[in-house]
Formats: C-alpha cells, sequence, structure tokens
C-alpha cells in the first residue's frame, strides 16, 4: 500500500523502519520443502532431517542448560571483554550477576555519534540505555554496588563467597589495593575462580594505564598493541596513504570480544579441574592484546623465520589467489578459490562474458603455476580483469554465474543484507525477542544454540540498572529490602 | 579497455588495480611506451577517456603492465619510470618462492631447507627427536661454529 | 585476647605462614608475577588432563577449536589424509616459508608455516574414511575418546556411518562437534572461508574506511575470524564437560563460522532491527567515543630501516581522550583550545562533523612530529597513547617477554621456532596452558596411535601403509 511521506530529518525515518511499521524478516524464510529439495540434491534428506529435528533453533526451550547452577559475578566498566566472557557463560545457562556502580555502569552510556534517538529507553522508567550495552546484557542480572565505599566491598565480599568464577575489569591492581582482588578473596572462598580480562596486563612494563584524569585505558589499544591494526588495512600501494592506504583498525572491538572468549575457555576448564580433580580455584588473567596475538597466523612466527615484518594487503590474501573480494556494480564481491581447477573455472565462467579475460590470464605463462599466482603482480592482474568483469554485475548476478561453475563465492553484505538472508532465517542467526522494558529487539543468536541437548539461548535482552537488587541482595546476603533502603541513602548501593 | 588501458600503440596492457583506480581522475602513463593517458573513473566505468595527452606530466605510473602480444613480457612494480613501485613488502627483498633457511634469526638450526635426508620410520612415524647431528651434521658443525664465535643467541 | 588463645593457630584467619604473609604484603605487580610465573609451566598440573579428542578437521577453524583443548592438556589425535596432510600444511605467506619434511615421499615439499599454531601438541595420524578396513580402528578411537571435531560436508560422515548417530550407540558419553560454513538450511552445503565469514556477516561492511572518504571494506589480516569462531566451539565443547559430569550424556553441537562474525558485530543488528539504520564504516575512528583513534604522524620512527615496514609505516599512534579533562588537556596540547570551547560535550564531539575537524586537527599537529614523539608528548601530559606496533616491535616488547607470551621453542622435530600462541590465551596461576609441539609431520604418530593406543600389529599397520590406507 503506498503512502506520501515527507522526511524532513532523520527522526522522520524512524516511523518508517521501527519494526511496527516494517517488522522483521521483511520476507520469509524458505520454507522447509525447499530445504529438503536442498539436502536431496546431495541424496542427504535423511541426516539433514534427522539434523533438524535435533538441533532446531526454536526446540532450545524445551532442553536443559548445561551451566546451570554455575555462579558467576561479572564486575567492570567500559568495556565488552568482560561482558563478552559472562554472556558466554549465561547464554549457557550459568547464573551471571552484573555489579554496577550505582551510576550504572558507562557502557550504557554510549551510543553511535552520541545519537541518543539510537538509544532505547526503558518504558517503566524512561531510562535509556545504549544498544551495545544492550546487545551484550544478555541473561544477566543487574545489581548496585558502591565499590568505593568500605561497606559496599564488605557486602562484594559477602557475594564472592558465594560464587564460582568473577571475570574482573578494574585497572591493574585496584581490586587487590582496595581488598577485594584475588589475594583477598581466595582467602575467604579458595573454590574461587578469579579472571581478569584487561588490555594489555595488569603486570609488566606495558600494563594497562588509567589516564592522569582517571580515564580508562579501552579497545582497539589491545589491537594496536599486537600488530592486529599494522597488519590490517590497505597498503598504501593500493590507495592513497591517509585515505584508505593505511594500517586499519577492526570495526567493531574485536580484540574484547577475543579475549572475552578466551577467559570463558580458561574459565571454564579451570571448573572443570576443581570439580574433577583438585577443590581449587585459581587465578587467570586473560589480555585483549595477547588473545589477539595468539590468533595472528603466524605474524610473529614469521618474523623469526626470516626477519619479515608482516605488510598489510588490503581485502586481497598473499597466500591464496583468487581469495579476496573486489569491487563491483553494488557492492563488493569474494571470490575464492586458489587449487588450479577452482581457478580455471572461475575463468571459464567470468571469459564467458569478458572473452579478454580468459585471453590475458590463460595464455600467461606467469599464471600457469599455482605458487607462482600468488606473487604480487600476478595478484594485481587477476584482481584487476576481475574487477573489470565485475563492475558490470551486480552481486547476485555475480554469484549466480560462478556457482554454476561451482565456485565458493559470495557478496559482501551489509548488515540489513544479513538480516534478511535466507539461510540466516531459516537457521535463526539474527532473532527478535520482546523484552518487557525495551520491546522487541533484533539480536545476533550464540552460536552455541545449535545443539542436540544443552543448547545456549538468550532469554532477556538488556537489564535496566539495579533492576535485580532487591532479589540478589535477598536470596545471597539476606538483606531485605528495608535494609537495602538504609543502604541506598548511605550511598553504598 | 577499461580497468585496463590497452596502449594500441605499443600494445602494452596496463592494469589500473581495482581500489585505487575504482573512482579516480588524472592521467597514467602506459608503461611500454610512455605515451600519458587522461582518464575519469567512475565506480569502475571509464566515464571519459583513455584520452591522450602529449606533452603533459603523468600523475600515477600504473602498478604492473604486461605486453601480450610479445609472449607477456612483464613490466614488474617498481621499475624506474615505468611502473610505480610496491613498497608494501615484509622486507626489503621479495623472494616469491620457498626461503630455504638452517638457522633461525636467532641462530639455533631449524629444519627449513630441502630436501631433507629420510628420517621416518614405519608408516611414517617420527619419534621426537630431530637428530642433527646424524641427519644433517653440517649443520651441527655449523651451530657449533656460531656458538664459540658468540653468535648464537637468546633472542 | 583470651578469646583469641583460645582458637586453634590453624583455624584462625589470616597468613598461616611466612610465605603467605610475604605473599600477602608483596606488592601487586610482583605478587602477580610470582603466582602466574612464566616459564615455569610445566612444573603445574594441566586442566584437562584426562580428555581424549578426536581431530577430523582441516584449515584453521575447527583445528583451532581442539588445539584449545590439547593446550588445555587434553590428548587430542589428528587425523589427516595420508600422504598429503592438512591442506592448510600446502600455504605459506608469499609462498615462502616451509618446514620440511612434510612426508619423506615428497622431500621437495614442505609445511607452510600457514597452519602453525592451529594443531598444537597433537599426535598425527594418518587415515582414508573411505575403506572399509579403517572402519574398525575409527571406532576404537572413539570408544576410548570424549569426543569428536569434523568439518566435513554434511551427510559425508553420516554416509561414512560416523555420524552422531552412529557415534552415540557406541559411546553415549560422546560429545560430537560439527563445525563448517553454515549448518543446516538452505545453504547447508556451502564452503566456509574465512573471507566468506567476514564478507556473509556483516563484519566487512562495518571495517574500513568511509565511503566518503574513498575507503573500501577491508578484510581482517590473515584469518583470525576463522580462530575467533574456532574458540566459541571450546566454549561450547567446555560447557558440555561440564553437563556430562552431571548426566553421563554427550551431546551434538553443530556450529556455523560465519554466525560467529553475525555475532560480534555489537550495536550494528539492533540498531537495523529498532530504527532500520545500517551501520557503515569508520575507518580508524570510533562510533561512540571521541577523542579514540588511530591518527598518522608526519615521520617514522625508524627512517634509515631498510625493511619498509619499519621506514615507512612505523607512524601510527593510538590516541584516547574521551572525557571531557582529557579532552581539554589534548586540545591544549595541540594548541587548539577553540576546539575544546567548541564540544565541550563529549556528545558534541562524537558527532561526525565534529570527529572529522577535530581528528584533522590532531593530524595537522603531528604532520611534523615522529610517531615516538607524539606518543611521548601525549603520554607525559598523561594522556593515554599507544604506537601501533609491528611485528618486529611486538618480537622485541620487554612486555610480552617478561610475560611469556612471545618466547622460542625448540620443536621436537622441526628446530627453532618462534611462539606467539597457547601461552598468549592467558595466564593461569595453578593449571597454564602449555605448548610441548606445533605440529608434526604426516603420519608422524602412526604407530603411537594405531599400535600402542589401539593395540594393532606393526605387521598390520605397515600392510595398511603400504595399501595406501594410512
Amino acid at each position: 500500500m503506498a503512502k506520501e511521506v515527507e522526511i524532513r530529518s532523520r527522526e522522520d525515518t524512524f516511523k518508517l523502519t521501527s519494526c511496527d511499521e516494517r517488522p522483521w524478516p521483511v520476507t520469509p524464510p524458505p520454507s522447509e520443502e525447499e530445504v529438503m529439495k536442498v539436502y536431496a540434491k546431495r541424496k542427504a534428506e535423511e541426516f539433514g532431517k534427522w539434523c533438524e529435528d535435533n538441533l532446531r533453533f526454536e526446540y532450545a526451550w524445551s532442553k536443559p542448560e548445561a551451566l546451570q547452577g554455575v555462579r558467576v559475578l561479572e564486575v567492570g566498566l567500559w568495556r565488552l571483554s568482560h561482558m563478552f566472557a559472562a554472556s558466554l557463560l549465561a547464554e549457557l545457562g550459568a547464573e551471571v550477576i552484573k555489579v554496577e556502580p550505582p551510576e550504572g555502569d558507562p557502557l550504557r552510556k554510549l551510543t553511535p555519534f552520541g545519537r541518543e534517538e539510537y538509544m532505547l529507553e526503558d518504558q517503566y522508567t524512561g531510562e535509556k540505555c545504549g544498544l551495545e550495552f544492550i546487545h551484550e546484557m544478555r541473561n544477566k542480572y543487574s545489581i548496585t554496588l558502591n565499590l568505593e565505599t568500605e561497606e559496599g566491598r564488605e557486602l562484594y565480599k559477602k557475594l564472592a563467597k558465594t560464587v564460582d568464577i568473577i571475570f574482573e575489569g578494574y585497572p591493574p591492581g585496584w581490586t587487590d589495593e582496595m581488598g577485594i582482588g584475588y589475594r583477598q578473596l581466595s582467602e575467604i572462598n579458595p573454590r574461587l575462580i578469579y579472571v581478569w580480562i584487561g588490555q594489555v596486563g595488569q603486570w609488566g612494563p606495558w600494563k594497562d594505564r588509567v589516564s592522569k584524569f582517571g580515564q580508562w585505558m579501552l579497545e582497539p589499544f589491545g589491537q594496536c598493541a599486537c600488530s592486529f591494526v599494522h597488519n590490517t588495512g590497505y597498503p598504501p600501494d593500493l590507495m592513497p596513504r591517509g585515505k584508505g592506504g593505511d594500517p586499519t583498525r577492526s570495526g567493531v572491538w574485536l580484540a574484547d570480544y577475543v579475549a572475552g572468549e578466551q577467559a570463558a575457555v580458561n574459565a571454564l576448564a579451570a571448573l572443570y579441574w576443581r570439580d574433577e580433580v583438585s577443590g581449587e580455584g585459581q587465578f587467570i588473567e586473560v589480555t585483549a592484546a595477547e588473545a589477539m596475538m595468539d590468533i595472528l597466523d603466524f605474524d610473529i612466527t614469521w618474523y623469526g623465520f626470516n626477519a619479515s615484518i608482516k605488510a598489510r594487503t588490503g581485502s586481497w590474501d598473499p597466500n591464496l589467489n583468487q581469495y579476496a573480494w573486489n569491487p563491483c556494480k553494488d557492492g563488493y564481491m569474494m571470490i575464492g578459490g586458489q587449487t588450479d581447477r577452482l581457478w580455471y573455472r572461475i575463468c571459464m565462467c567470468i571469459e564467458r562474458d569478458f572473452p579478454q579475460f580468459g585471453r590475458l590470464i590463460t595464455e600467461d605463462p606467469l599464471l600457469k603455476e599455482m605458487a607462482a599466482r600468488n606473487a604480487l603482480e600476478a595478484l594485481v592482474k587477476t584482481y584487476t580483469l576481475t574487477s573489470r568483469w565485475l563492475r558490470d554485475i551486480n552481486r547476485i548476478e555475480a554469484e549466480q554465474k560462478l556457482l554454476e561453475y561451482d565456485i565458493a563465492a559470495g557478496p559482501l553484505l551489509y548488515i540489513d543484507e544479513t538480516c534478511e538472508f535466507p539461510h540466516f532465517k531459516y537457521r535463526p542467526w539474527i532473532y527478535t525477542i520482546e523484552d518487557e522494558h525495551y520491546g522487541t529487539i533484533l539480536y545476533a543468536t550464540p552460536p552455541n544454540a545449535f545443539q542436540m541437548r544443552t543448547p545456549a539461548r538468550v532469554k532477556w535482552l538488556g537489564r535496566p540498572l539495579g533492576k535485580d537488587n532487591e532479589e540478589i541482595f535477598m536470596k545471597r546476603l539476606g538483606i531485605d529490602q528495608i535494609k537495602l533502603r538504609e543502604l541506598k541513602e548511605k550511598g553504598v548501593v | 579497455m577499461c580497468d585496463i588501458i590497452w596502449c594500441k600503440k605499443c600494445n602494452t596492457v596496463n592494469y589500473l588495480d581495482p581500489f585505487n583506480f575504482w573512482n579516480w581522475e588524472g592521467k597514467v602513463k602506459c608503461a611500454g611506451c610512455d605515451t600519458v593517458y587522461y582518464i575519469y573513473m567512475i565506480q569502475g566505468q571509464m566515464y571519459k577517456g583513455p584520452e591522450e595527452r602529449p606533452g603533459e606530466e603523468p600523475d600515477i605510473l600504473p602498478l604492473y603492465a604486461d605486453q601480450p602480444l610479445n609472449g607477456y613480457e612483464a613490466f614488474k612494480p617498481g621499475i624506474e619510470g615505468k611502473t610505480r613501485p610496491y613498497n608494501c613488502l615484509p622486507r626489503e627483498i621479495y623472494l616469491g618462492k620457498a626461503d630455504w633457511r638452517k638457522f633461525s634469526i636467532r641462530n639455533w638450526p631449524m629444519r627449513a631447507w630441502a630436501p631433507q635426508p629420510p628420517s621416518a620410520g614405519i608408516a611414517g612415524s617420527h619419534g621426537f627427536k630431530w637428530d642433527i647431528e646424524k641427519l644433517s651434521p653440517e649443520v651441527w658443525e655449523e651451530f657449533l661454529e656460531k656458538k664459540k664465535k658468540g653468535e648464537v643467541r637468546d633472542w | 585476647m583470651i578469646e583469641k588463645e583460645r582458637i586453634p593457630m590453624e583455624e584462625q584467619p589470616g597468613p598461616r605462614s611466612k610465605e603467605e604473609l610475604d605473599a600477602n604484603k608483596m606488592p601487586f605487580e610482583e605478587y602477580c608475577r610470582k603466582v602466574f610465573d612464566p616459564g615455569n609451566e610445566f612444573e603445574k598440573p594441566a586442566a584437562l588432563s584426562g580428555v581424549r579428542w578426536m581431530s577430523c578437521t582441516m584449515y584453521i577453524f575447527t583445528p583451532h577449536a581442539v588445539s584449545n583443548l590439547a593446550e588445555l592438556g587434553a590428548e587430542v589425535v589428528k587425523i589427516e589424509m595420508p600422504r598429503m596432510g592438512d591442506p592448510m600444511k600446502h600455504t605459506s605467506p608469499f609462498n615462502e616459508c616451509y618446514y620440511y619434511p612434510l612426508h619423506d615421499e615428497r622431500p621437495m615439499t614442505g609445511q607452510g608455516i600457514g597452519c602453525v599454531n592451529a594443531n598444537v601438541n597433537e599426535y598425527f595420524i594418518t587415515m582414508d574414511y573411505h575403506r572399509e578396513e579403517m572402519k574398525e580402528p575409527f571406532y576404537r578411537l572413539v570408544r576410548m575418546s570424549d569426543g569428536l571435531t569434523e568439518c566435513y560436508r554434511p551427510g559425508t560422515f553420516d554416509r561414512w556411518k560416523q555420524s552422531y548417530r552412529y557415534l552415540m550407540e557406541i559411546n553415549p558419553r560422546f560429545i560430537y562437534v560439527w563445525g563448517g560454513g553454515f549448518g543446516y538450511g538452505p545453504k547447508v552445503f556451502g564452503g566456509s572461508y574465512d573471507i566468506l565469514g567476514q564478507s556473509h556477516a556483516g563484519l566487512a561492511s562495518i571495517t574500513g574506511f568511509h565511503e566518503d572518504f574513498g575507503g573500501h571494506p577491508v578484510k581482517h589480516t590473515n584469518w583470525c575470524i576463522d580462530w575467533y569462531s574456532g574458540t566459541m566451539i571450546t566454549v561450547g565443547v567446555l560447557a558440555a564437560l561440564y553437563w556430562r559430569r552431571k548426566t553421563g550424556l554427550g551431546t551434538m553441537i553443530e556450529f556455523s563460522q560465519v554466525q560467529c562474525a553475525t555475532r560480534c558485530c555489537g550495536y550494528g543488528v539492533p540498531l537495523y532491527g529498532r530504527f532500520g539504520i545500517v551501520r557503515q564504516r569508520w575507518g580508524n575512528w570510533d562510533t561512540q567515543l571521541c577523542v579514540h583513534g588511530i591518527i598518522i604522524c608526519g615521520k617514522s620512527d625508524y627512517p634509515d630501516a631498510k625493511n619498509p615496514q619499519l621506514r615507512d609505516e612505523a607512524r601510527y599512534v593510538m590516541v584516547s581522550a574521551f572525557n571531557d579533562p582529557d579532552f581539554k588537556e589534548l586540545c591544549n596540547i595541540i594548541k587548539r583550545p577553540d576546539l575544546y570551547e567548541k564540544y565541550q560535550k563529549h556528545k558534541d564531539r562524537v558527532e561526525a562533523e565534529a570527529q572529522v575537524e577535530i581528528y584533522d586537527a590532531l593530524e595537522k599537529w603531528a604532520a611534523d612530529k615522529s610517531r615516538s614523539e607524539v606518543v611521548k608528548i601525549l603520554t607525559d601530559a598523561g594522556l593515554l597513547a599507544m604506537p601501533v606496533y609491528n611485528d618486529m616491535e611486538v618480537y622485541e616488547s620487554p612486555h610480552y617477554r617478561m610475560r611469556g607470551t612471545v618466547r622460542w621453542q625448540f620443536d621436537p622435530i622441526f628446530g627453532d621456532q618462534l611462539v606467539h600462541s597457547t601461552y598468549s590465551c592467558g595466564l593461569m596461576s595453578k593449571t597454564p596452558r602449555r605448548k610441548f609441539w606445533d605440529f608434526r609431520p604426516v603420519g608422524a604418530d602412526n604407530v603411537k596411535i594405531y599400535h600402542e593406543m589401539l593395540g594393532y600389529p606393526i605387521s598390520t599397520i605397515k600392510e595398511w601403509y603400504d595399501k595406501r590406507l594410512i
């Protein structure tokens, strides 16, 4: 149904795109019958059906939770690292309490370009919360506690006695000085697994710093400290320096995520050891820079091999040809295929439309051998000619043409396209949740949600500040709401 | 001819790499014969050009060019006056083939050259030792020499 | 006084020995160094001792998921294709770095460093799943293991009667993990690459310089999304191990690599869902904080170096001054107090146009200085700044050396190797991670596993080898 709309500001667009006007998904996911046909093409219908019967996302709610009974505290400000670590455990069923100062985690107030209209408002209190915080506040309780006061710390210690794992993200040594660090807490709870997650370290010559005025060190310091940023981006030979030909950071706080997940791995391994073997907790330290360094493939090993310092290569890969994305008519198209078989198939596909490609590529003796195709000149030539083909077609066409030849190719999707991609709707990795406070929210589902017996799930998203004070203080500390009011007046809570 | 400039004078194909030139206007010099061409590329499509601009200075050189009618004689990156250099390399030398080495940068032995003398047991089994003295005695000798000269470092 | 005397010494709170007393009074840094004790990991137990896993994996994504377990002490058996090995062993940057041998039958083919760090501490055997004779050894291995991870196209293991519905019958405690591109659904047979993960998941569309500045989306270096997704599987596996302690049951986990990249897109997904706004790239600046970005300085720190990465590229600095007093100080340093007057509130300066103006001023100020000068000036003023380090600087860093993050190890088969994995995943005070070796030649542990673990006679193994079953 067409209608006339006048748009004079950004705010005017919200009425058109809100989830009431334009609910997700815009087009329905493919049907089960259509998908069965896909399985049938490779004679795997029975297996495909068995998989779906056992792994479907929607069945998660009738299955138990893997980490039920595990108790976790999350205490830290600004960063996503400890939040992500705790999220991973919370999605799998652990009981996670986020301890925030009475003003709340400052991450609640961050929003893209400072635009408050992108924040979600609690329907009861009117309090606004940024989307970054909401997206990572999964299945967690929020309590407030002022750790700067002595009474607040005493309460924190009592709480720490009742938990299995703590993820902490304060500046180096702060909790120790306050008497609530690992040294002190392990005395009263020797079974405690205590994980500190930071940027570069809580000890050592480059340990995390706080600025003279009290500002914390946040991502992407971690990415810069381990050479990730240096190794990512376009070289100035392919794009002008200062306009893209520079070391580039990841668009997201990637090292925080990487540190968070390694912290979750280490914490769960420590839990296993504690319960299976020793009965003891331990102190664990994970840093964004080092966790990121672990996954830089061979970059630093290469230096030890022959003093090479990894250089950046943009969206091309120095190890494989073709393995890159290049610009096309409506965006960017990724084509992958290193082996000879795939290489020649790509040629066959492209030369149907662009015979010059076939000629210039297949006649060239320099491109005959697989290893020789990784030479820089070969990459330049191959991708220049590929773009010459791509500039005339859009992503869907390119994908269809390449798939006919069984080449792994895919369009570079923008976030809205990712959210509407048929496969990602059928096997949901974007999903909606109706939250009591914030309304309908679209979120990225946990990758661990596809399990036979104990799938991960998101039970709630976002949590107003201090919502669970009454419940947690009563259940864990035996403090009733009258006492809680007194504590609040004193500024302890 | 777009994204490439096929110079008809000398039959050199000049490759205009996709990211730099995707939206670009200016003058490019042919690597084969030094003719300067003006082009105006928008979203990869050649909106204007290539037009010859005799006597003018180019803004940029191509990164790579070759000659299909001449056995694909190539103008690699970094030839003075013909192609622009590719500087963003991991080292000042670029091999493009296996770099056989016997020692790491701190001068300890490293099994990174071929061929290696056969050393596998049954069904390809290996133990947990690189018997350098037995398999590559010359490398072991060299290592001991380096140690004597104090060239073997901790880092 | 008398009360205290009545309580036995052992039961009184506080340190019980001089060592404990010293530990409690030590400065925190020293305490950390002592308790983590980098370099002496082997004296302490391993967290997952006793867990045994099968790695039927290739490339980076699924091998890394299992390698995490091996680093934590699990015993892992990696199964490769006979004679060829893992395809990842045939990649190497610019075709330059290989270790030899891969296999005695091909002495001129090496193992590229492309697969370094992905199969740490594992035992390498070969097995051809297609052959009927290999079913029995495979099942024997399954009965003796806690789980496996595989990455073959869905249906492949099923055809070979090796999928979970078969294995759960012979070992109910078995934890089966499938890792691949997409999982069940219309694209179920889609191949999975790291670069595909980045592009399909929306992550590539938000990384790189903005279109308006002439930028294009850029790929995260090498294959780090493969690795990042692999670790998420490990979280799932460890949770399944925990649950199994209670119930005695294994499980099947189906894991999509591309999905992990969407999971880390932060606010991008809810922003689209609620407001229809599609997040774009914002280069080296931050969309939610200002000033918090990477700037370019005029001069590199090593103008005379031969290596172009040092000579030309060592000139970027990460600067962070988003709180009001920090920003004020920054403006004073760059002699632009007018910027502070104009953008006193964070809400104002984090707007897009403001960021353009502010970073432009910052880079103008830095245009005549070298990277270390810029860092020094800002750090001396009490602000947070750090150079963008390259691999050489990471190698020479006193910080990582002291913490044992970067270290040399003499690999049992391949000799000297610079390690930056395993120990870097985190310090654990009682059950640290450790690395024994990186990778081994194809079939290096055929005798060890087939004969010593599974009980097949040597003559059988020789026969299998000659028939190319292993």
